[in-house]
């Protein structure tokens, strides 16, 4: 089995995810007998090419243009669609980025095929692969498989491998070649602008990858501080449970739950939360859960991958300290 | 603050589209058209009947048992047998005695307990039905609307004005901002249901009040889904005893529907003395009785509700007319509570509602005398053939269950007249002692797999309310909670809401109460039995509230 | 300018979900306007007061769809189009975007508009792919829309709190992000006027779309989780310790 990544580099930034895919890939490999084909598309990418080729794949390929130095969907469609007619893979993989959300079922679409998005994970069933993605905003699993022949589109979730398992290539780096692709102005329909930063009115907590919450056992907003100081030595966001926000001591847009987020990091602390069904159901497929809580019987115990039966304000101050000596 | 409502005017505005206020819409448009048909003047359109509805679809609010006396359907709907969503026939009617341990079926089920002829219902599904049936006449259903406030004529009503839209939790215009209509209308009806919001404002204004208070009872349900085998489609048990104490009107039910689903609860007479009791963990605590641990092991908790439900009988019933206004359904007391079935005088109410006011349209004259028709059609039907006779029952239980027994039988034999008529009775929120600082009891909580704590239960409710609004629940003096009840009676709304609305936390040396309202079913139990009646349940902002889908 | 808006109705958020095969058991449950899909009919509506034209409402689905399109209807989009399908959950993104792409192919319109996914499937790609199918530029994930000279400027949203303005000819297809902006309550007078708006139903048949799927939801489940908790004892140092060690060679999330 052929397998194509697609990675992605922005202004000659790696975007980390693609590292994760590479992962799946060389995972998919081992389990179907597979090559794993690196691709790097964009203007001036050699450098980056070389850092693939220090991997454990098969091959790296450039795809360079001038009109892939800033992303148009039009633009990677096109180039993309020349790297499969040329490369001929089975399965081309993606990280699921807000990128390849713009342009990877159109990619597909242009091959008559189907893209099985935002995969959490893979098995495989006899000589059949099975990816497994969340439905009902993470309220349920579901199996899919594809139907018909290769080629074949999937695209991995932020956090379902861990980029440091990718390995590195045994004996000296991988071949690095040119895929050549035509590529025209005028095909080129949307006009990407400038880029900036701004100082988002809401923040979006499902796209967070690590969240630190606090519940009912914060008692009073003062005691806010100390979570958020776990948050920062950890790099995560703050969030809450309902009567955090219902208080007003935190936005309503920080509220986990049925009536509020949903979401799956990779990392959920939950500091004084009980695990109400109704925060729960908003956090539960979460990659990994800690929970801490003065109540052993507390229901937030029976979802928590690690769990820690003390007072957090006993916690947080020591925690926050071996974080930063940890993160450096 | 000036707001700028936009007005709208209808002929009838109905404000409830449960099975009483579905009924006078029903009928009503059913009568326009024979009306019209017949060349009578003046024309009527069904399209100037507009129901108003809280929640978010057509049954969304309709909680009961239940079991359907199909009379008042009959008449309403020609095939009702055919076209009807009820779900299975009554084949079997148990009256059950719970001890601790053990059950004892009565050897012959008492005659108020049989229900031949009737049917297991979900009403939530019978109302969304009737709710097709009444939008293919060409009435108007506005869902997710509520009446917030009357608007007052001469002696009377001439219509409602809806909730503003798009306030945010300080009272303060959201960007979508939509102030309520103020929708006026020849005649209004409030069909509100249990201790409709209304209602409640136009008894006290008009003075509508009856010989007695209205007194109330809660009714908490799960549906469930049981392993096969375990209960017949279409038996129903009600059952008496554990774990309510004798001085405790009240007791259990159990409805098998078809598809091994099964509908139970606990009803409870909102006028106990031990202002801590909490009905959800007597609840709770009923289904850990062999019987019904046996019935759920193996099942599967579906939905959860609560209601409350008017137990007064005839001689509290309000005036149900007023100046350009009727109340029907639940709204008006129209609940047989000897038998515990209310559905079908609803409906029987909503029918009787709409062929008075067809004869209002006709005359153009919707004054209280004419509406006063409503008054009189009632009294001619079945609905006070079957309430006068049991004017005095739920008032004989007063001193205990004993009493309760002999003066019913004595009521039975004597047309329902018994020793006294009328026995007169006090509001339910006068039965509480003091708690004379005994110690706050331990909150149930459940198991989690038969039995529940209220948020668990609460999930299972659906209930949804967008938490940037103002809280609908109005404290009217709060100074009162964390001083006078604190001592008085320990803050009974801890207790008796079985949605965990109302907290009481400790901060620092005060006492604080927190409300959190977007957990409301809409039972409405907090407006009726707190001790100093300082709870005013107003309308949240319409399609919030739960989610009762097969129930 | 006329614009079409893609709803899909999803069973609704709080409900129950019971799993039967790879769809859940529709009995009993409620049905609602998908919420992403909300905010691109409100900008749908927003557009049509700024610059004029008809907004249409295009949803795919069996009969109860219809009660979401009148929802649309009675907040001012002007006509609705009802894509019969029973079978329509079996359908996988391409197949249903063949679908919604044969019926918006007999309209004209200068803008189609969607939500960023669905809140039941959550796949997120028909939007992209009724670009691909109607051969029209796109944009997805777009906060701001500046229509100008028959031409418009977007704002989209990327992560980490970065942004991107992107010149767009029209016609075009775009998905809108959630919090776009604030969603209108539906008015009585627009409840009753939605009574007179037309909803035509078509049949997929009739539209010539054959179900080819190039995927296959095999089966939904709900993930059991097969870990049990790890409890860390001790003081609250030697607990964090612990923890942290864990969170950095076990899980590897640090």
């Amino acid at each position: 089995m052929k397998i194509l990544v697609a990675t992605e580099q922005r202004q000659g930034k790696w975007n980390n995810t693609s590292f994760e895919t590479l992962v799946a890939a060389q995972q998919i490999a081992a389990a179907a007998s597979g090559t794993v084909t690196a691709a790097v598309v964009g203007k001036s990418v050699g450098v980056l090419a070389e850092e693939l080729a220090g991997k454990n794949v098969t091959e790296v390929l450039v795809v360079e243009h001038e009109l892939l130095e800033n992303y148009t969907p039009d633009a990677y469609c096109k180039a993309l669609q020349q790297v499969i007619e040329s490369s001929k893979p089975d399965l081309v993989l993606f990280p699921h980025t807000y990128q390849v959300r713009d342009f990877a079922p159109k990619l597909a679409a242009m091959q008559g095929k189907g893209m099985i998005g935002d995969c959490v994970g893979f098995r495989k069933e006899g000589d059949k692969l099975v990816f497994v993605r969340q439905m009902f905003q993470g309220k349920t699993a579901a199996d899919v498989t594809f139907v018909g022949t290769p080629p074949w589109f999937a695209s991995f979730q932020s956090g379902a491998f861990r980029s440091d398992l990718l390995e590195a290539r045994a004996g000296g780096k991988a071949p690095v070649s040119v895929a050549k692709v035509e590529l025209k102005a005028e095909e080129i329909r949307t006009k990407p602008l400038e880029l900036f930063k701004e100082a988002k009115s809401a923040v979006d907590l499902t796209q967070a990858p690590l969240i630190v919450a606090i519940g009912r056992g914060i008692k009073a907003p003062e005691n806010i501080a100390q979570a958020e100081a776990v948050a920062k030595a950890l790099g995560a966001e703050i969030a809450a449970s309902r009567p955090i926000c219902d208080e007003g001591w935190l936005p309503m847009e920080r509220q986990i739950g049925s009536s509020g987020q949903t979401v799956a990091p990779k990392l959920y602390l939950a500091l004084g939360i009980s695990g109400a069904i109704q925060h729960v159901v908003g956090m539960k497929a979460s990659r990994t859960i800690v929970a801490v809580n003065k109540d052993q019987n507390a229901p937030i115990f029976e979802i928590a991958d690690y769990g820690i039966v003390g007072d957090i304000f006993e916690l947080m101050p020591v925690l926050t300290e071996e974080l930063q000596k940890a993160r450096g | 603050m000036a707001v700028q409502r936009e007005q709208l005017e209808a002929d009838v505005l109905i404000v409830g589209a449960g099975p009483a206020g579905l009924a006078c819409a029903l009928h009503l448009a059913n009568l326009i058209k024979k009306h019209n048909a017949s060349g009578a003047k003046p024309e009527l359109s069904t399209e100037n009947i507009y129901v108003l509805e809280k929640g978010r679809e057509i049954g969304a609010h309709q909680l009961s048992g239940a079991i359907l006396n199909p009379k008042a359907l009959a008449e309403l709907v020609a095939d009702f047998e055919k076209s009807a969503p009820l779900d299975t026939p009554v084949t079997d009617s148990a009256l059950l005695l719970f001890t601790h341990k053990s059950s004892y079926r009565a050897p012959i089920t008492p005659p108020p307990f049989k229900n031949n002829g009737n049917f297991v219902i979900s009403l939530s599904r019978l109302v969304k039905w009737m709710g097709g049936l009444v939008e293919a006449t060409g009435v108007n259903v506005f869902k997710e609307f509520g009446g917030a406030e009357l608007i007052y004529e001469g002696s009377g009503i001439a219509g409602v004005i809806t909730e503003d839209k798009g306030l945010d939790k300080n009272g303060k215009p959201k960007a979508n901002y939509t102030p309520g209509y103020e929708l006026r209308a020849k005649v209004t009806v409030l069909a509100e249901g249990p201790r409709g919001s209304l209602t409640k404002q136009l008894v006290a204004k008009q003075k509508l009040e009856n010989t007695n208070p209205q007194t109330y009872g809660i009714g908490i349900k799960e549906l469930w889904d049981v392993q096969p085998g375990k209960i017949k489609p279409g038996y129903v048990a009600h059952t008496m005893g554990w774990p309510l104490p004798t001085s405790m009107y009240g007791g259990g039910w159990i409805y098998g529907l078809s598809n091994n689903r099964v509908s139970l609860g606990l009803v409870v007479a909102l006028e106990y003395h031990d202002p801590r009791f909490d009905p959800h963990a007597a609840f709770q605590t009923w289904k850990t009785h062999p019987f019904v641990r046996d019935l759920l092991d193996g099942g599967k908790l579906v939905r959860y509700g609560a209601k409350s439900l008017p137990y007064g009988g005839w001689y509290a019933m309000p005036r149900n007319y007023v100046d350009g206004g009727l109340i029907v359904g639940d709204s008006g007391g129209f609940l047989n509570s000897q038998r515990l079935k209310g559905v079908h005088l609803a409906m029987k109410s909503g029918m009787l509602a709409a062929e008075t006011i067809l004869e209002a349209l006709k005359s153009g004259d919707t004054s209280a005398k004419a509406l006063s028709l409503y008054k009189q059609k009632i009294d001619q039907s079945y609905i006070r053939e079957e309430l006068w006779r049991v004017r005095n029952f739920h008032q004989a239980f007063h001193n205990g269950p004993f009493d309760g027994l002999v003066l019913t039988a004595l009521q039975e034999i004597s047309g329902g007249r018994g020793i006294i008529d009328p026995m007169h009775s006090q509001p339910g929120y006068e039965a509480y002692n003091q708690i004379h600082g005994r110690p706050a009891p331990e909150r149930f909580k459940g198991d989690g797999q038969l039995t529940f704590d209220r948020l668990t239960d609460v999930y299972h409710s659906g209930t949804r309310h967008d938490e940037d609004q103002p809280c609908h629940l109005k404290v009217l003096d709060l100074n009162i909670c964390a001083t006078r009840c604190a001592e008085e009676y320990g803050n009974p709304c801890q207790y008796f809401c079985p949605a965990a609305v109302y907290e009481m936390n400790r901060e620092g040396e005060h006492l604080k109460l927190k409300i959190n309202f977007a957990n409301c079913v809409h039972c409405k139990t907090c407006d009726i039995a707190d001790p100093y009646q300082i709870i005013d349940w107003t309308v949240p902002e319409g399609g919030g509230g739960p989610n009762y889908e097969g129930m | 300018m006329n614009i079409i808006v893609c709803i899909k109705q999803v069973p609704a958020k709080d409900a129950p979900l019971s799993m039967a095969g790879n769809w859940i058991k529709e009995s009993d449950i409620g049905f609602e306007m998908n919420e992403p899909d909300s905010y691109a009919l409100e900008e749908a509506l927003r557009l049509k007061e700024k610059h004029g034209g008809e907004v249409v409402v295009l949803s795919l689905g069996p009969e109860r769809v219809k009660q979401t399109i009148k929802e649309a209807l009675a907040k001012g989009a002007d006509r609705g189009i009802h894509v019969a399908d029973d079978q329509f959950a079996q359908l996988d993104p391409l197949g249903a975007a063949n679908v919604l792409a044969a019926a918006i192919g007999k309209e004209k319109c200068d803008l189609v508009l969607t939500g960023l996914q669905s809140d039941d499937h959550g796949f997120g790609q028909t939007g992209v792919l009724l670009a691909a199918l109607l051969k029209l530029p796109h944009a997805t994930i777009i906060m701001q829309i500046d229509v100008q000279d028959g031409k418009m400027k977007l704002k989209r949203e990327l992560e980490a709190g970065w942004f991107q303005w992107i010149e767009c000819p029209l016609p075009a297809v775009l998905s809108i992000q959630s919090g776009i902006n604030k969603v209108r309550y539906a008015t009585l007078k627009g409840i009753m006027a939605a009574k007179k708006k037309e909803i035509v139903t078509i049949t997929r048949e009739s539209l010539g779309v054959a179900l080819e799927p190039t995927e296959k939801i095999e089966k939904i489940y709900v993930p059991t989780k097969t870990k049990k908790t790890e409890f860390l004892t001790g003081t609250p140092k030697e607990a964090a310790a612990k923890l942290v060690e864990k969170l950095k060679f076990e899980a590897r999330v640090i």
